[in-house]
């Protein structure tokens, strides 16, 4: 059996060019020998696009060129989690999915709420990794501040799922149809029934708010997921084992912008209160003397020339030296704020075609692998 | 500018692409001519942040557990019968897990501050794209399906006050980048078709500077001369064909007649301020 894969889990901001640096980093490491899978938790279409990978639950080989490890990406698709997630907790009681997936408060759920699509990817993670497939998982998180919700999303639903609550709201469910259908008399008799237990006035309460429909739908919905909740726990502990154990890694990806800078500042801390520790800081789109523009210094227009060409060059090195600043200010701050968390500067790269981007970023953390103490990853 | 405009603006976009600030501008535009609210949800720092002192505009947070609160108040009757039926050990995990009534709660929200005060532009500040569009189809999804009730009801008050053509306009901010651009004109899609309310402007931020054929020829003359030359000529070319690209899509958006606000790059965070001031000069200019 081979060992269980690195996680590492990329997280920042809007904005900041995670999703490309999250690509870059597993080419990276699939060209020093890795076999690397990258997967992508954003909703948004971004890194699917970048790299040419269609939206499946099937993890898609990507052709590298040269690369002695190999690269697989896999980019469940959101519109579909609903569907997905169905199909793996009832992967054998195909009726019940068929039910599930007809229950219109399930579909209502599932369509606004990102936790499932969320739960959807964790699972498929927790799948891969143990396929023995691969050795490193790069996952992309969603590009916000609730990215680390995907973390604990599942533990929340599984509290939802536990016995005591389950069996609290099947119970009301159907007692509250049976009630709402039910003729006057018995309504008093059913009210009486429930009377002498504590939770009677919350049920008679709550029924009267969402209606009968809702409460149709969450009985049966309940009554099903009842079934599978040691199925749902055993998959939640072997993703959560995998994302709050010793074999993550959390990177921070940030860019020099004040926002950029308390938004992984705000994810620090939330990384921290899940147990781990984020081992460095990508600082994205920075600029520093020394790093990728200095030809820009090279060139010197004479200072009283009117040619248009000239003016341009003026004003990119005025948007150089502001880059040049910000990124100063911002490595200040993060040293301020986060100390001893080492920073890895990435380039801004000016491109239309976005696979250009990445291939761009990826060269340069192939030369920062060991200082994001990735090297044991490598050959 | 925001004459054409809904009284209820919802800034839309992809996150990072600078939709707090453009909120908090707009915000201080309005408040030009009237009384403004801003409303973001969350912790309220960004929005605060963006407006950096602006005094004349009012500044609400909307925090989930207060949104489902206030919300159910109304939907129980009274705040005690409402802490009754949510704060108890079964429907506290429910609320926590279930996002579309939290999202729903927020919205009812949104409508109340805009009913509580008829004479002012509420500007919102709403959550990234996918996000964003799943909100706003909540009240018509729970209304599909509820059936009655005063859930129902709820739903159906939010649709009819707020999601609605006329009530709110959805501004979309994108920045002219190939990807970024093709989510704006899909969330423009999902926009016109559920929930039904057609973006009524699109903002493209940090337009850098517009590279002439003229200039790009003097580069490609020069391109030979040096590696700095050779390298000037490439970014120039590679900038000129993103705003091109950035040009055709956009192009596309406009042929559905919806109005595009283009804001110019600059070197450092601009202030909502410094964004009102760009936005009305585009109005001057228009």
């Amino acid at each position: 059996m081979s060992a269980p894969p690195r996680v590492i889990v990329c997280v920042g901001g809007g904005g900041v060019g995670k999703t490309s640096t999250s690509a870059a980093l597993a080419i990276a490491l699939a060209r020093r020998g890795a076999r690397a899978l990258i997967v992508t938790i954003d909703p948004a279409r971004r890194l699917a696009g970048a790299m040419g990978v269609a939206l499946s639950d099937t993890a898609t080989p990507i052709a590298l060129e040269g690369a002695r490890g190999t690269l697989t990406a896999l980019m469940p698709d959101p519109r579909r989690s609903a569907a997905t997630f169905v199909e793996i907790l009832f992967a054998d009681e195909p009726e019940a999915r068929a039910r599930i997936l007809d229950n219109r408060l399930y579909q209502g759920l599932a369509d606004a709420a990102a936790g499932v699509h969320e739960i959807v990817a964790m699972s498929l993670i927790a799948h891969a990794s143990e396929s023995g497939l691969y050795d490193v998982i790069v996952i992309d998180t969603a590009p916000s501040r609730n990215a680390m919700d995907f973390v604990t999303y599942p533990s929340r639903l599984t509290a939802l799922l536990g016995g005591k609550v389950m069996t609290f709201f099947a119970n009301f469910a159907a007692n509250a149809t049976a009630n709402a259908t039910a003729s006057v008399p018995r309504r008093r008799g059913f009210l009486a029934r429930i009377g002498d237990r504590f939770g009677g006035q919350v049920e008679s309460l709550v029924a009267g708010v969402v209606g009968p429909n809702l409460l149709r739908d969450t009985a049966s919905l309940f009554g099903e997921l009842a079934i599978v909740r040691p199925r749902f726990v055993a998959l939640t502990a072997r993703a959560s084992a995998l994302l709050l154990g010793p074999a993550a890694t959390y990177l921070l990806v940030s860019a020099p912008t004040a926002a950029a800078r308390d938004d992984a500042v705000y994810l620090h801390e939330r990384i921290k209160r899940i147990g781990q520790r984020p081992s460095a800081i990508l600082m994205n789109l920075a600029a520093a003397q020394g790093e990728g523009d200095d030809w820009l210094d090279a060139l010197e227009p004479a200072p009283d020339s009117d040619a248009p060409l000239d003016a341009v060059i003026w004003t990119l090195k005025a948007e150089l030296t502001a880059r040049r600043a910000a990124t100063a200010a911002a490595r200040d701050d993060l040293a301020r704020r986060l100390p001893r968390l080492p920073v890895v500067s990435l380039p801004v790269v000016e491109s239309p075609a976005p696979e250009e981007v990445v291939a761009v970023l990826s060269e340069v953390l192939d030369g920062q692998l060991a200082a994001l103490g990735l090297d044991s990853l490598i050959a | 500018m925001l004459t054409d405009l809904a009284r209820v603006i919802v800034v839309m976009g992809k996150g990072g692409v600078g939709k707090t600030t453009i909120a908090a501008a707009l915000a201080t535009l309005a408040a030009a001519d009237g009384p403004a609210v801003l409303v973001e949800f969350g912790d309220g720092e960004s929005g605060l942040r963006a407006l950096a002192g602006v005094r004349t505009v009012e500044h609400i947070t909307i925090r989930p557990d207060e949104a489902i609160a206030r919300g159910s108040r109304g939907l129980f009757g009274s705040g005690l019968l409402a802490r009754m039926a949510l704060d108890n050990f079964a429907m506290r995990p429910l609320l926590r897990a279930a996002p579309a009534i939290r999202e729903l709660a927020m919205l009812e929200s949104v409508r109340q501050i805009t009913a509580e005060r008829p004479d002012a532009r509420v500007i919102v500040d709403m959550p990234a794209t996918g996000h964003g569009v799943a909100w706003l189809r909540t009240a018509g999804q729970g209304k599909a399906f509820l059936g009655s009730g005063p859930l129902f009801d709820l739903c159906d008050r939010v649709s009819r006050e707020l999601v609605a053509p006329g009530r709110i306009s959805p501004v979309i901010v994108t920045l002219p980048e190939r990807l970024v651009l093709q989510e704006t004109l899909e969330l423009s899609h999902a926009l016109a078709h559920d929930p039904g309310v057609a973006a009524a402007a699109i903002v493209v931020n940090r337009m850098p500077m517009t590279i002439s054929p003229t200039i790009l020829a003097a580069a490609r003359l020069q391109a030979a001369s040096s590696p700095a030359a050779a390298r000037l000529h490439a970014l120039l070319e590679a900038r000129l064909q993103t705003s091109d690209e950035a040009l055709a899509a956009l192009a596309s958006l406009a042929g559905h007649s919806v109005p595009v606000w283009r804001l110019a790059l600059r070197p450092t965070d601009p202030t909502a301020t410094d964004i009102a001031a760009a936005l009305g000069a585009l109005a001057e200019a228009a």
